[in-house]
């Protein structure tokens, strides 16, 4: 699902440069449930932007669910992102649509038939287990519940992939339990995820591979 | 997914606020003032084709030629070139015409005692000689004729309207540019608040694979929508004061210029505003900052 070859992530800022990633080799087949784990400022971010392409490597190879991410021509990036799901620390909801309007967006903007999107969002905002705040706007949520919503978004689409970074940064443990829980459900109906966090303690508790991440080098492949 | 385009796109235009009424409204004047122009034009325009149809060279004769010399002073006539056709008018056929032209007063001519008209020949210039230079030189050329008494024409009127015509089409283009451009600018001014406006959900739109064209279409179509209703409003416009001014302005245009009735656009030129309105809002909107992905 994921392969990376010798990627490197440069930010050039005036005459300084500074270095994100450095040479990350790895490899994530797919259905795996994976961990990206490592402080804040070790390269978790900037390796996620890679996979959907909203960075490009200064160096290496990338490929995701079967698309060369790192040649790839700017028309071929919304054929990507429609493969990968990506949910963030802020749930970066809309803020003057309800939750409902936040997900169907989705499905507007990538064209589906009319008939089809309220069936769809309606079964997305159950299976994340919000369907009865369905005409609340954001605001009008919890931060649990706001990021149960960013989810229904990111899987609206049915993503092969979906990539969660920090999705439990902002929430108190017992929410952030039942996200975690939300995400290992979505990972036993077959999406590859990739959870990024800083930390430690996650990765042990949910005893799936881990990738560690330090100063942009990748440290560790436990599995 | 076209009803979702242009649910967004009408919800941007309700994000633009006053300065998408401002863009509105600007194209609204922008077209105002060249369809004003356009169509005094275009009835100047009517006026010019029927002078230019109507107008003749009087040739006035010394003397009435026998009926036997009339075909062979036409031929000579016609000799001096630049002559697209040419009719006799005999004394008898002069008096006539007077009386018809009188009607009440006719009674006057028949207490002449003599047909005071000379004959003469109506004489329409070919096209080239049309021109205040060309029927100068035919003027010349038929009064140096031996049976020609006096030679009246002269197209300086003709002309003097065309010029109008021309001065009038650009008063109306530059005036229109200028207020076309600016109406450009304030419709790319809207877009690009909207666009800001818009910034959270356009990184949403990009994130879940949306096309360009998805993300960029509700911005032309806003530009659009502004477009074609200040075009539909200046055309509306133009109208409500052609209607207005038509019982005013009939009277005149037919004293001054001989033209029955004052037309307003036709259908297609109705079209050509319309569209061109539409262009000048989705230039705006095309050419907002911002548009394309960092």
């Amino acid at each position: 699902m994921i392969q990376l070859q010798g990627v490197s992530k440069v930010y050039r800022v005036g005459p300084v440069k500074v270095t994100a990633l450095d040479g990350v080799s790895l490899e994530i087949e797919k259905g795996e449930f994976t961990v990206l784990a490592g402080p804040s400022g070790s390269g978790k971010t900037t390796l996620l932007r890679l996979l959907y392409r909203d960075e490009v490597p200064t160096e290496g190879e990338i490929r995701v669910a079967g698309f060369d991410v790192t040649g790839m021509r700017r028309s071929r990036i919304p054929h990507l992102r429609r493969a990968v799901g990506v949910v963030f620390q802020d749930a970066k909801l809309l803020p003057a649509r309800n939750v409902y309007d936040n997900v169907a967006f989705v499905l507007r903007v990538l064209g589906t038939p009319r008939r089809e999107i309220t069936p769809r969002v309606m079964q997305t905002l159950k299976a994340v287990g919000i369907s009865a705040r369905a005409q609340a706007l954001p605001a009008q949520l919890s931060q649990g519940e706001q990021q149960r919503a960013a989810l229904a978004r990111a899987l609206i689409k049915e993503p092969a992939l979906l990539l969660a970074d920090e999705p439990t940064g902002n929430l108190d443990e017992a929410i952030g339990e039942e996200i975690l829980d939300l995400l290992r459900d979505i990972w036993t109906r077959g999406t590859t995820i990739l959870l990024a966090t800083h930390r430690a303690t996650l990765a042990d508790q949910l005893k799936r591979r881990t990738l560690v991440l330090d100063g942009g080098r990748l440290l560790k492949d436990e599995a | 997914m076209l009803f979702f385009l242009i649910g967004e796109a009408l919800r941007d235009l309700r994000r633009g606020g006053r300065v998408a009424v401002s863009a509105v409204l600007l194209i609204t004047l922008s077209l105002t003032a060249l369809g004003a122009f356009w169509v005094l034009s275009l009835n100047l325009g009517r006026a010019l084709v029927q002078w230019r149809d109507r107008f003749r060279v009087v040739v006035y004769l010394r003397e009435e030629p026998p009926a036997g010399q009339v075909d062979g002073l036409l031929r000579k006539i016609e000799g001096v070139g630049g002559i697209q056709r040419l009719r006799y008018v005999s004394k008898g056929q002069a008096l006539q015409a007077l009386r018809r032209q009188i009607g009440g007063q006719a009674s006057v001519v028949a207490e002449l005692p003599a047909n005071p008209l000379p004959a003469s020949v109506e004489v329409t210039p070919a096209g080239p000689a049309m021109t205040p230079e060309g029927t100068r030189a035919l003027i010349q050329r038929l009064s140096a004729l031996a049976e020609v008494e006096e030679v009246q024409g002269g197209t300086a009127w003709v002309e003097w309207l065309a010029q109008l015509q021309g001065l009038l089409q650009a008063i109306g283009l530059s005036l229109g540019a200028v207020l076309a451009l600016a109406a450009i600018l304030t419709a790319t001014t809207a877009t690009t608040l909207v666009l800001h406006a818009r910034r959270e959900e356009m990184d949403i739109m990009r994130l879940v694979g949306a096309s360009e064209m998805v993300i960029r279409l509700p911005l032309l179509l806003q530009g659009l929508i502004q477009g074609f209703v200040g075009a539909a409003m200046a055309v509306g416009g133009l109208y409500g004061v052609y209607r207005l001014a038509l019982p005013t302005l009939e009277p005149l245009l037919s004293f001054t210029l001989g033209l029955p009735r004052a037309t307003f656009f036709a259908p297609a030129e109705i079209a050509v505003l319309v569209g061109g309105g539409g262009l000048l809002g989705a230039l705006g909107g095309l050419m907002a900052k911002g548009v394309r992905p960092a």
